[in-house]
């Protein structure tokens, strides 16, 4: 076993107005030599003056990583000589640079990890050469821009944890507004230490890449280097001490020309330039006026709002958004619904029209003032949605653009209840069948009264009206195939797809309210082991549609097979019903009746959310385990109870897609996503060939609290997780037994941990299947679904 | 009748008269390297309230004004002109003085003949065979043979004191800082300063006191020189606390002549006067030398041939062309001291070299400090001999070196010291420096006045003056 130690440097570009030390503009992209001087040229004769500004943000940076400042900064002469650098010397500094000794907590994988900063120092960028043909061309309106360079300790170990510092190092930066962040433009670069030794030797050879133009080419470059030379150290050879360059083109990296390295930078302090003090005042007075940090920021919005993880980052993600929410909420919005619409159809909406949210029409103000007329009902939803998108087209208050288009709700019970009268009396064949105890007219007369009221009634408060009107409590039982809807057949043999009508089954049973009324929707017709992606969609589809409607709840009735996973499946997209959805299933078909009354009996009682009724009990939806006992006895349980409280895991927004549209979201996502299972002598080589197939993400079964081979060998899956880390596939890893899989068992786990996978904590195999196809039908973009997988704990530094 | 500076650009008839003056006198000096002046409207209006107004003053080559030649004595910048004005030369501008021309002198300042320049070699207007010294031979040479009143230098190492020694005139290296170095064209930044060579100390102190002060472009200025604010100067010889540095018999008899001559003024005028001796001078030189160097590499190193400067017509890369540049553009002297400086910052060496000589400096500093706290001013030589011959008649590059001991411990130690002529011996000028404590500037050119009224300085014979 390898352990892999990374260290950064990083170069950002500080934001100040003009260079760091003369009056030119320090700005990019400019005509070629127009932002010039003698100063930043290197005429003869002239001197350095340094800019209090950049001065003012290293020190703000350096604050921010937790470093110590220093009292008496100075500046010293890095000596090399190079076209680009006009006086063939650096500005820079070398013994007492601008702070020291800070760190930045990392969150990786839902895990913080302690970076250690050694230093900050100022220094001043160099010009641009470009090659033309046989000519040399350089522009000099880069030289002499301040420039931070922050140097981590090789506290790092995978290259994912060093693209993960650079998101969170930018989105300081940005937060504090001394650079823009950008790495593909150049503002922020970063060169990078590798040294890879056997786990608990010493640090091995360092080498050193450059040319990490992006995040992306961090990532590719560092995982390229670890392998490199983790090659190098199990064929029994020595890495050698060198620099090499990442070429993007080729995806790999190149020894630099010796003649470009081994310089003697034969530093020694700057004698233009004299000791800066920063005394004590003027780091107070900075960090009285430092702003709320991004990591700080989240952590009090998750506490104060009760927000999910995701959420909170998409929010922070950019200063503007979060100010953006608190304004919103300040207002007196609900933060969950600000967070929901700020992160979906806000941010969708500000992608369409290319707008930045602060130059866009949306004012925190006509945001909340939108949510309270969603709130009071005087829209709804799709209303809402139609109307936000009106403030950015037409520029105005959501009050006006609902009354000046007629768009407000009726929600005003006297009137609604004059419409269900109305429709009740033109009606009466459908009524008449309402009564019977069909619920299914129910939603012909709903339909009706909305078509009266030209679509504005608010239709909870319109399916309330006509269930008061008609005295009847509709409850939808469904029918999702299983041994509870199907017959035995006479050689013992289960047959799907012929059952009985619930209503019958149930008709006998007088202690059900005669108010309850029962529409049957069969879905299935088939056993459970044959569920297809389809037939998922479909029942997400039909379940969502019975919650929006007038329903009181939703019974489900399941097949005992994959009942673990449907239910999972439901609470993952319906974190939040409205109603109660009861899923049911009973091992034998004898037992059906009996359980089905009970599901009802559930929907009519248990609060709004998923749930399984069996024949010992109720049982959440999630984790859930289908074990069979005996040839006729079988039993579910549920899988670390106890872990699961303690663990967050927010559901997702199923959104409005049509049945279709589902249909091909869950054949696309199940067609992407493989469960496998660990045993003795599985071959790497089986997970790579299904990879070669397409597949992206496995669920993959460890043993115990995730432990598993990860060795060379043939029957090691090492090769299969360098694979998967090469070819972006990911790895969420579960296990056999009823275990916690958070990898903080030393050793294998956090070199699991450390090759890319993903814990699943508490989650079952079945539950965080379900959850991935969900989270990956759900969300527009699969490295967001991936990251929803990921849950907050703490990695504990070597 | 003397006809007074300041008429001498009034009209287009005296600046007639004064152009051909200069020019039928710098034909066998070598003084200058540009010669242009102009009609000064300042000097029209005699009613203007500087001291300075309309006086045609030279500055040394390695000192920018916009639109003269900038060459520092360097074939590599011969065709260089500057774009911009040192702050040196805009307050003279802006205080009415007219720049006439650009002075000669050792390459980049690495001399003390003004024969390491690859443009002019200057002559001493009292003995043409010897030197005017160096290196701001060039201006020192012009005020001596009343060329211009008054003149801008710079000194590193004594570059101002010893060639206005040489020249019998007056020569102040201002305390490190009073005088802000932009436009200076650096050789060692922490020991660069540009000082000021006149014909009287008078004229010395109107030149100083207009070119000293803060300046935001050199944030190593110091802000005790800002205008007003002029330390009081003491008003008589007799208060003062005199030291005298010990006779070294090793130094020409004219040298210690002139030092007793010097300390028998202040005896005469009832000054305390005690003699010292300076146990750290033997180091200067080396610790000078060091530092001077190591800093010279880094400052030196911007000349490339890339953005300025004479450079190869074709190199096949960057590097070749850097390397042509120099190796043509640059004098053996210069590249000297650039390898110096390299090899004493070495890796490795580092702390050996410079380190060491960093620490010998503190040291030195402290010395002078604890020695001004006892005297008021201190009396050494300036140079161990007068003005010497040129070519190979005269020092070696070594005993050069060796005997920048008396100047270079004012750089080191960032303390003001001032170059006053005594009088003449066996025709050539004599003199002493004397050195004060940190920002004793104005108490060095009090000290300077009363000791001319004792010891008024000659003008040589071949170039009498003209103008006063
Ligand atoms: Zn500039």
């Amino acid at each position: 076993m390898y352990a892999s130690k990374i260290g950064l440097e990083i170069h950002i570009q500080l934001l100040t107005n003009s260079k760091i030390f003369c009056g030119c503009r320090a700005a990019f992209g400019d005509e070629p030599n127009t932002n010039v001087c003698p100063v930043c040229m290197g005429y003869p004769g002239v001197m350095p003056a340094l800019n209090g500004e950049a001065m003012r943000m290293a020190y703000q940076v350096a604050l921010a990583l937790n470093c110590t400042p220093t009292e008496h900064t100075q500046f010293a002469r890095k000596n090399y000589f190079y076209p680009d650098l006009p006086k063939n010397y650096q500005i820079s500094q070398f013994g007492a640079p601008i702070g020291t000794d800070g760190y930045l907590d990392i969150e990786f994988h839902g895990k913080t990890r302690r970076v250690r900063i050694s230093e900050c120092h100022l220094e001043e960028d160099a010009g641009k050469m470009v090659h033309a043909g046989d000519m040399s061309l350089l522009d000099y309106n880069r030289a002499g821009t301040p420039l931070l360079e922050i140097v981590t300790e090789p506290d790092l170990e995978i290259a994912e944890e060093a693209e993960v510092l650079l998101t969170q190092l930018r989105r300081m930066v940005r937060y504090l507004a001394v650079c823009d962040g950008n790495m593909e433009e150049g503002s922020m670069r970063c060169d990078a230490n590798v040294s890879v030794a056997p786990e608990g030797a010493p640090l091995g050879n360092k080498v050193e890449i450059k040319n990490l133009n992006s995040s992306r080419f961090v990532r590719k470059a560092l995982a390229y280097e670890i392998d490199r030379q983790t090659d190098i150290l199990e064929r029994g050879g020595t890495v050698s001490v060198e620099t090499r360059l990442w070429n993007e083109n080729r995806d790999q990296s190149e020894p630099m020309r010796t003649k470009e390295l081994a310089h003697d930078y034969r530093y020694f302090p700057e004698p233009d330039l004299p000791i800066v003090e920063a005394d004590a005042s003027f780091i107070a007075k900075l960090s009285d006026a430092q702003v709320e940090l991004p990591q700080a920021r989240m952590q009090r919005l998750k506490q104060v709002h009760g927000l999910g993880d995701r959420v909170v980052e998409l929010l922070c993600d950019e200063k503007e958004t979060a100010d953006f929410f608190e304004a919103v909420v300040a207002e007196g919005a609900d933060a969950g619904a600000v967070a929901s619409w700020l992160t979906s159809d806000v941010r969708k909406l500000l992608n369409r029209f290319e707008v930045s949210l602060a130059a866009s029409p949306l004012s925190p103000r006509r945001l909340a003032e939108l949510l309270g007329l969603l709130q009071s009902g005087r829209i709804h939803g799709k209303i809402a949605k139609q109307t936000l998108e009106a403030v950015f087209t037409l520029d105005d208050d959501p009050e006006r653009i609902i009354t000046e288009k007629g768009w407000e709700q009726i929600v005003d019970p006297k009137a609604l209840a004059e419409l269900a009268v109305a429709v009740i009396a033109d009606n009466p064949e459908a009524v008449a069948a309402v009564r019977a105890g069909n619920a299914k007219p129910l939603g012909f007369l709903v339909g009706e009264a909305m078509k009266r009221s030209a679509g504005r009634a608010e239709p909870r408060a319109l399916q309330q009206a006509l269930k008061d009107a008609l005295s009847v409590e509709p409850l939808y039982v469904l029918d999702f195939g299983g041994a509870i809807g199907g017959e035995r057949r006479p050689d013992g043999m289960v047959q799907p797809g012929t059952r009985k009508e619930v209503k019958e089954l149930l008709a006998a049973d007088p202690d059900l309210p005669d108010s309850i009324r029962f529409d049957e929707i069969t879905l299935g017709g088939f056993l459970s082991e044959e569920i297809s992606p389809r037939d998922w969609a479909q029942l997400v589809s039909a379940v969502r549609y019975r919650i929006e409607d007038s329903s009181s709840g939703v019974v489900i009735s399941h097949g005992t097979d994959t009942l673990a996973y449907t239910a999972a499946l439901l609470s993952w997209v319906f974190p939040d019903p409205q109603v109660p959805v009861v899923l049911t299933a009973a091992v034998t078909p004898e037992k059906a009746p009996e359980l089905m009354r009970d599901a009802v009996r559930a929907a009519l009682q248990l609060p709004p959310a998923v749930h399984v009724v069996l024949e010992d009990g109720t049982y959440p939806a999630v984790n859930l385990r289908f074990e069979r006992v005996e040839a006729d006895a079988a039993r579910f349980r549920t899988w670390n109870a106890t872990g699961l409280e303690s663990e967050q895991w927010p559901g997702f927004a199923l959104g409005d897609a049509s049945a279709d549209a589902l249909t091909a979201r869950f054949e696309t996502a199940m067609r992407q996503v493989h469960i496998a299972r660990i045993y003795p002598g599985m071959r790497s080589e089986s997970l790579v060939r299904l990879m070669d197939a397409g597949y992206r993400a496995f669920i993959l079964e460890l043993y115990d609290t995730g432990t598993a081979n990860l060795g060379h060998s043939p029957f090691g899956l090492r090769a299969a997780f360098e694979e998967a880390r090469r070819r972006g596939v990911r790895i969420f890893c579960t296990s056999q037994q009823e275990g916690v899989v958070d990898f903080q068992s030393y050793v294998t786990g956090h070199a699991l941990w450390r090759e890319g996978a993903v814990p699943m904590g508490s989650l079952t195999t079945e539950t965080a299947y379900a959850r991935l196809v969900a989270a990956m039908v759900c969300m527009e973009d699969d490295d967001e679904a991936f990251a929803s997988m990921e849950h907050r704990g703490s990695m504990k530094n070597e | 009748m003397q006809a007074d500076w300041n008429t001498v650009l009034a009209t287009a008839e005296t600046l007639k008269e004064y152009r051909a003056g200069v020019e039928a006198r710098d034909k066998d000096l070598g003084a200058f390297l540009h010669f242009s002046p102009s009609i000064s409207t300042e000097a029209e209006n005699p009613g203007s309230a500087s001291a300075i107004s309309g006086l045609p003053i030279a500055i040394k080559d390695n000192l920018a004004v916009t639109d003269f030649p900038l060459t520092c004595g360097s074939r590599l910048l011969e065709h260089f002109t500057s774009p911009y004005d040192a702050t040196a030369v805009e307050r003279l501008k802006a205080a009415g003085a007219s720049i006439v021309g650009k002075t000669a002198m050792d390459e980049f300042g690495m001399g003390s003949a003004t024969d390491t320049s690859a443009l002019s070699e200057t002559k001493n207007p009292w003995d043409p065979n010897r030197t005017a010294g160096g290196s701001s031979g060039g201006s020192a040479a012009a005020v001596a043979a009343g060329m211009v009143p008054a003149a801008l230098g710079s000194d590193t190492g004594g570059s101002v004191r010893q060639p206005a020694s040489f020249c019998g005139v007056y020569g102040l290296k201002p305390t490190y800082g009073a005088v802000s170095r932009f436009g200076l064209v650096a050789y060692a930044s922490s020991l660069d300063t540009v000082g000021v060579i006149a014909d009287t100390p008078d004229r010395l102190e109107a030149v100083f006191s207009v070119i000293a002060g803060e300046d935001a472009k050199d944030q190593t200025s110091i802000a005790a020189f800002s205008p007003g604010k002029p330390p009081v100067a003491p008003s008589d010889l007799s208060s003062l606390r005199v030291g005298i540095l010990q006779a070294d018999e090793s130094d020409e008899p004219g040298v210690r002549e002139a030092m007793t001559c010097v300390e028998d003024v202040f005896r005469t005028a009832g000054t305390e006067v005690e003699t010292v001796t300076l146990p750290f001078l033997e180091y200067a030189s080396a610790v000078y030398y060091t530092i001077a160097t190591a800093e010279a590499g880094a400052n030196l190193a911007r000349f490339d041939g890339i953005r300025y400067g004479e450079r190869p017509l074709y190199a096949e890369n960057p590097d070749e062309l850097v390397r042509l540049s120099r190796s043509t553009g640059l004098g053996d002297e210069v590249k000297l001291r650039i390898l110096l400086g390299t090899y004493v910052l070495r890796s490795g060496f580092h702390d050996q070299y410079y380190g060491r000589a960093q620490r010998l400096r503190a040291r030195i500093i402290q010395d002078m400090q604890d020695l001004f706290s006892r005297f008021d001013l201190l009396v050494s030589p300036v140079f161990p001999t007068l003005a010497f011959k040129l070519g190979r008649d005269g020092l070696t590059p070594y005993q050069r070196k060796q005997a920048d001991r008396y100047t270079t411990v004012a750089n080191l130690a960032g303390i003001p010291a001032l170059a006053i002529p005594t009088g003449v011996h066996d025709g050539l000028p004599a003199g002493v420096q004397i050195t004060g404590p940190a920002g004793g500037d104005y108490a060095l050119i009090a000290a300077a006045k009363a000791l001319h009224q004792a010891l008024p300085p000659a003008a040589p014979a071949t170039y009498p003056r003209i103008w006063s």
